[in-house]
């Protein structure tokens, strides 16, 4: 039975109906939106599951409709969709979560003036994301992919009037724009070069796999990079990765929809779909996988100086897909894609779980908030869930993922795993800082700013409540993903990588990596619950009766100095440098392009002084220019 | 004279020939009386409509003709007349099939806007001035001949000069058209002058009779074949508005009534296109080469690159900090004609030879995106007061429709999918890949990517900026033209081979641009 397979392509028509239909009804129903939006993404996840079922089957093949859109003279260009079972898989990622996301906004949103726009805009996303996962080819991929952009910028800029919500919006199209540029040239010279100018994903497979130099090496390599640096701009990875904290400032279901589970790993989807352009360029992968290493340590280790909760979850972001990315350089697209999916269900759950949290307490600073366990319980126990989960302690979701991206570095560049190693470290202290200053502890309400304190006035860390059922039940429902998602692929079973490349599955046990990743997942947390955790009043009565017991204590604190000195300040003020170098070298970088193109813009303004005299002046000089070059080339060649 | 220049007159078969033509000219007459006898009271919006009617039923007599010229299995190649001075192919009949389509749009802007202007006093000149720009527009893309096609040059700006200033109340209009005027006479004088050297150096003013003396002109005379063809570029240059020829377009369509300004961008800049194109083809420039490639041929198509690549970038970077709507719409059509000069300056080579199909479609793309984004712009200005991007702020909420359809508009502008902008683009830049100009494929890139910096400051302006709340009417004959424009590039975006089909069954560079005799 292929019945649903077949008709896949209704999957992302449903979204883009309620998005049309949300547009036309306009912003007085209020209830419309939340109804509309939550049961177009429940009928696409009900049909994503019926897809995925199909899958299953013993006889499922990729199945591929496609029809001649464009002919013109020569060559044709066909569109279509193609179900394989990647897209299913992709297909309940993105529907799963913006289900989740639907419901839990009728909470969040609840009060907010225009949500059935914001109904409407994340109809539209979903529709846009969906088509890109169902695309069969690049070039409908590409258009989609500047659709999903398009979404996101209207949705990161949703609170416009704060200006830095604009600017955030403003920054994420443009930045993530320099690299749709690149992998546009890199689609065009695929085009070029493909025998009959074929874009589809199947012949770019079969072209590139069984390549007999059919294209030559070195335009591989380059049209490889380009599509990778595309992929740098959508996944936040360096030098591109700076528009995606800022992004932080949409409306945090939006962030947890677009900016952890969905948007940002269409970089990591696309490669995985022409991974085979990247296994004929050994350079190509090498670059994927540095950067990819590179961008986890360098995003986790920022995570550790920042004190707004939704940028931690952020850098935190940025450092995870830099796993990915660094799986697939590896040659384990399989093993990206594996963590792409953990990854998805509890950087959402944290996600909304920090939404909760910012809810109650109505401020993003982690020093302003803690003790906030006693009245949130259910908010708590789940971000705990996901905390553990991305930290990589098993039997979570995150360590059976990220252990499979170990075990391919430990076996194939040492230097990337003891970087990976360092990252998750980092990530495990990181997630103990938040989770130790945002839930335990006591309310630091009042504390400092005393009555003009904002967070007093609206409730304060102190006053808050756990947050409706509409948003605690998907927390919840992620909660329970991000428990059981890992066992699809464990060491002893490798049943999805096996499952999406269609070969024989294969156990990678490799002590090494599980010890590893275990051991730098506890180290991070017992680092980080020393520092932030203990309580360091100590009872004096121990000092009366064992004055050795002290002095060891004492000592012992001495040794926690040393501790904090070597890991935690140093990494903090390794964290901090790099950050700065993020704000002023790499973002001055960006700046620079944009007022070099400013001030030749001022300058051919300067022209238009409205007299003709000047403007005919202008053109004899544009004359005498032009006769100029032409002499001039002349004498060139 | 040195060849057969005397023009024989107008017979009555060859006023078949010129029905289109020779309509509008009965229509425009017609009207002038009209105007004159109707009553004040009377609305002109009248003389509106039946001028959309002329420019309609001539663009079908066109469309007949091309038509009939193209049945059965053959090309039937040119029909000549007035002494070979005028000619009808399909090269032509496509040009003017679009200048006419996009008058008659510039028409109905015209009747959704004038009525309410009170700066403009006679609201009949405004519609049927038109049709004598329209004729003009038509004899350059049909002659074959320098003088003719002077003629048509002229009569399209002289009218289009009287048209900008239409709104005689307002001190910017005159002020506009004044600048028209001169800065127009001064590319004339280029024009003229250039002219008459190719003319001393050939002895002919027919661009057959101007190729065939080509070569031996080039021997004798190279520099003042350079002097001829540089001093008309120059002159094109400033009617085209390429910079660095381009300075005047801003202040005169910020002067002209809207409507106005969509005629010039589009119809007037097609039609000097037209032209570059034929003289540069006709005449056989480009075969005016030596053997290892060089000569006053390959100049002069570099030139028209420099050019096209010099407005690209210029056009774009000066938009960047432009916040005037009808300033920051001339800077594109600026860069835009840097677009268009692209297939022109490729020249034909062995590998490339389609430059004429991708210069129509992204022509008729630009026509339709552009008169959209005019469409749109009057509505928004009457609404608000002033021409200032500021004026967009909101306007999601104001009328979520028309928002929707700039959206396009600016998609296409920006030459991103689904839109006739980007099929457009993607011609060209794949034709200058094909004839390996990679410099200029460099520089519709980066201009591209700079252009999507100003294009999306709308969208930011009409997503996310709070204005009044107040939902803005659309005028029905506007509303048309918005939304036959807004189909228009989808189709052209959605489904692209059906113009360029079109285009490729009924042109033929052999047929249509050189002469066979």
């Amino acid at each position: 039975m292929d019945f649903y397979t077949k008709s896949a392509w209704v999957i992302p028509l449903i979204p883009l109906a309620a998005f049309l239909a949300l547009t036309a009804l306009g912003r007085n129903y209020r209830k419309a939106g939340v109804i509309i939006g939550t049961f177009a993404a429940l009928a696409s996840f009900a049909m994503s599951v019926l897809v995925l079922v199909e899958r299953f089957g013993q006889d499922a093949v990729d199945y591929n409709y496609s029809f001649d859109w464009i002919r013109i003279s020569g060559y044709t260009l066909e569109i279509g969709f193609e179900v394989t079972n990647l897209t299913a898989l992709m297909l309940i990622v993105v529907t799963f979560v913006a289900l989740l996301v639907n419901v839990y906004s009728a909470g969040y949103m609840k009060n907010d003036e225009r949500i059935t726009v914001f109904y409407g805009y994340i109809s539209l996303f979903t529709f846009s994301m969906l088509g890109l996962v169902l695309s069969d080819n690049m070039l409908s991929l590409y258009i989609f992919w500047e659709l999903v952009g398009v979404c996101s910028f209207l949705l990161v800029g949703f609170w416009y009037t704060k200006p830095a919500a604009k600017a955030a919006a403003k920054k994420a199209f443009i930045v993530t724009r320099i690299g749709d540029a690149a992998l546009l040239i890199g689609i065009l010279l695929l085009f070029w070069y493909m025998p009959d100018h074929a874009l589809g994903f199947t012949m770019i497979e079969s072209v590139f796999e069984g390549q007999g130099g059919i294209i030559a090496t070195g335009i591989t390599t380059v049209i490889a990079l380009l599509i990778f640096l595309g992929a740098v701009g959508k996944s936040g990875q360096f030098p591109l990765h700076v528009w995606l904290p800022d992004a932080m400032e949409g409306p945090t279901p939006i962030s947890a929809l677009i900016h952890a589970a969905t948007m940002v790993a269409a970089g990591v989807y696309l490669l995985a779909r022409t991974f085979p352009i990247f296994e004929a360029s050994l350079f190509a992968s090498d670059v994927v996988a540095y950067v990819g290493g590179f961008t986890a340590l360098f995003a986790a280790t920022i995570a550790l100086a920042q004190n707004d909760l939704k940028r931690v979850l952020a850098y935190s972001t940025i450092s995870q897909l830099g796993y990915m990315f660094m799986a697939i350089g590896l040659g384990s697209w399989t093993g990206g894609i594996f963590h792409l999916f953990t990854h998805a269900f509890f950087k959402a759950l944290l996600f909304l779980a920090a939404g909760s949290v910012i809810h109650a307490v109505h401020t993003q600073n982690i020093q302003e908030m803690g003790g906030l366990h006693a009245r949130m319980r259910i908010t708590t126990a789940t971000f705990a869930v996901g905390a553990l989960a991305l930290a990589g302690i098993p039997p979570l979701a995150g360590f059976w993922s990220k252990d499979a991206i170990m075990a391919v570095a430990l076996e194939q560049n040492l230097f990337l795993f003891a970087v990976g190693l360092a990252a998750a470290l980092c990530t495990a202290l990181y997630m103990t800082r938040v989770f130790v200053l945002v839930f335990l502890g006591k309310p630091k309400t009042g504390s400092e700013g005393g009555l003009e304190s904002p967070t007093v006035r609206a409730g304060g860390a102190g006053g808050a409540k756990e947050s409706p059922r509409t948003m605690t039940l998907p927390l919840v429902v992620l909660a329970l993903a991000a428990i059981a998602a890992g066992f699809v692929e464990t060491p002893w079973n490798g049943w999805l990588g096996g499952w999406l490349s269609g070969e024989e599955a294969v156990a990678h046990v490799s002590p090494a990596a599980i010890i590893g990743s275990i051991a730098v997942a506890a180290a991070g947390i017992y680092l980080g619950w020393r520092f932030y955790g203990s309580d360091r009043t100590r009872p004096a009565v121990v000092k009366e009766a064992a004055p050795w017991l002290a002095r060891l204590l004492e000592r012992k604190y001495y040794v926690d100095e040393a501790y904090e000195f070597v890991f935690v300040r140093g990494l903090r003020a390794l964290g901090t440098l790099l950050g700065a170098f993020d704000t002023y070298i790499i973002g001055g970088l960006v700046k620079l392009a944009g007022s070099a193109a400013g001030i030749s813009g001022k300058m051919a303004l300067r022209l238009q002084n409205g007299s003709i005299g000047t403007y005919s002046l202008a053109a004899v000089i544009g004359m005498v220019v032009l006769a100029a070059a032409i002499i001039g080339r002349r004498l060139l060649s | 004279m040195p060849d057969n220049t005397g023009f024989l007159p107008l017979t009555w078969p060859d006023m078949l020939l010129m029905a289109p033509e020779l309509l509008l000219g009965v229509g425009f007459i017609a009207l002038v009386v009209l105007d004159l006898f109707l009553p004040r009271r009377i609305s002109r919006s009248w003389i509106g409509g039946l001028t959309l009617a002329s420019l309609l039923g001539a663009a079908l007599l066109v469309w007949l003709r091309m038509n009939e010229m193209n049945v059965g299995a053959g090309d039937a190649g040119v029909l000549s007349l007035l002494g070979d001075s005028y000619r009808i192919d399909d090269f032509g009949s496509l040009m003017k099939l679009i200048f006419l389509l996009g008058t008659a749009l510039v028409v109905l802007l015209g009747l959704g806007t004038a009525s309410r202007d009170d700066a403009i006093t006679d609201k009949g000149e405004y519609y049927y001035l038109l049709l004598p720009a329209a004729i003009g527009a038509m004899a350059m893309a049909s002659s074959a001949n320098l003088v003719t096609l002077y003629i048509g040059l002229e009569l399209m700006s002289m009218t289009s000069y009287v048209l900008v200033a239409m709104r005689r109340r307002n001190d910017r209009s005159a002020e506009a058209a004044f600048k028209y005027v001169v800065t127009g006479s001064i590319s004339s004088a280029f024009i003229l002058f250039g002219m008459s050297y190719l003319y001393g150096v050939t002895g002919s003013v027919q661009l057959s009779g101007i190729g065939q003396a080509l070569p031996m002109a080039v021997e004798n005379y190279e520099a003042f074949v350079y002097v001829g063809f540089g001093m008309m570029l120059a002159g094109f240059g400033v009617k085209v508005a390429a910079a660095p020829f381009h300075a005047w377009s801003l202040d005169v369509y910020q002067g002209a009534p809207t409507p106005v300004a969509a005629f010039l961008t589009v119809v007037s800049k097609g039609a000097t296109l037209a032209v570059v194109l034929r003289i540069l083809y006709s005449t056989g420039l480009f075969a005016a080469i030596d053997a290892s490639g060089k000569g006053v041929g390959d100049d002069m198509f570099f030139a028209v690159l420099l050019v096209a690549a010099i407005a690209m970038l210029v056009g774009t970077l000066a938009a960047l900090r432009q916040l005037n709507v009808k300033r920051l719409l001339a800077l594109s059509g600026v860069a835009n004609a840097g677009y268009l000069l692209v297939p022109i300056g490729l020249s034909i080579t062995m590998v490339h030879s389609n430059n004429v199909t991708e210069l129509i479609f992204y022509l008729a793309a630009y026509l339709l995106m552009t008169i959209g984004a005019f469409a749109v712009l009057t509505v928004v200005s009457r609404a608000v007061g002033h021409d200032e991007l500021r004026g967009f702020a909101g306007m999601y909420y104001r009328a979520p429709w028309t928002a929707a359809a700039m959206v396009i508009f600016l998609l296409s502008l920006a030459g991103l999918p689904i839109s006739g902008g980007f099929f457009g683009k993607l011609f060209i830049l794949l034709g200058a890949a094909n004839a390996k100009a990679y410099w200029i494929v460099a520089a519709m890139v980066l201009s591209s990517v700079i252009s999507y910096y100003f294009y999306f400051g709308f969208i930011r302006q009409m997503f996310m900026r709070g204005g009044s709340e107040e939902r803005i009417t659309i005028p029905p004959a506007i509303g048309i033209v918005i939304w036959f424009c807004a189909a228009g590039t989808l189709i052209l975006g959605v489904y692209p081979e059906l113009l360029v089909e079109g285009i490729d069954a009924v042109f033929s560079f052999q047929g249509d641009l050189m002469n066979v005799e």
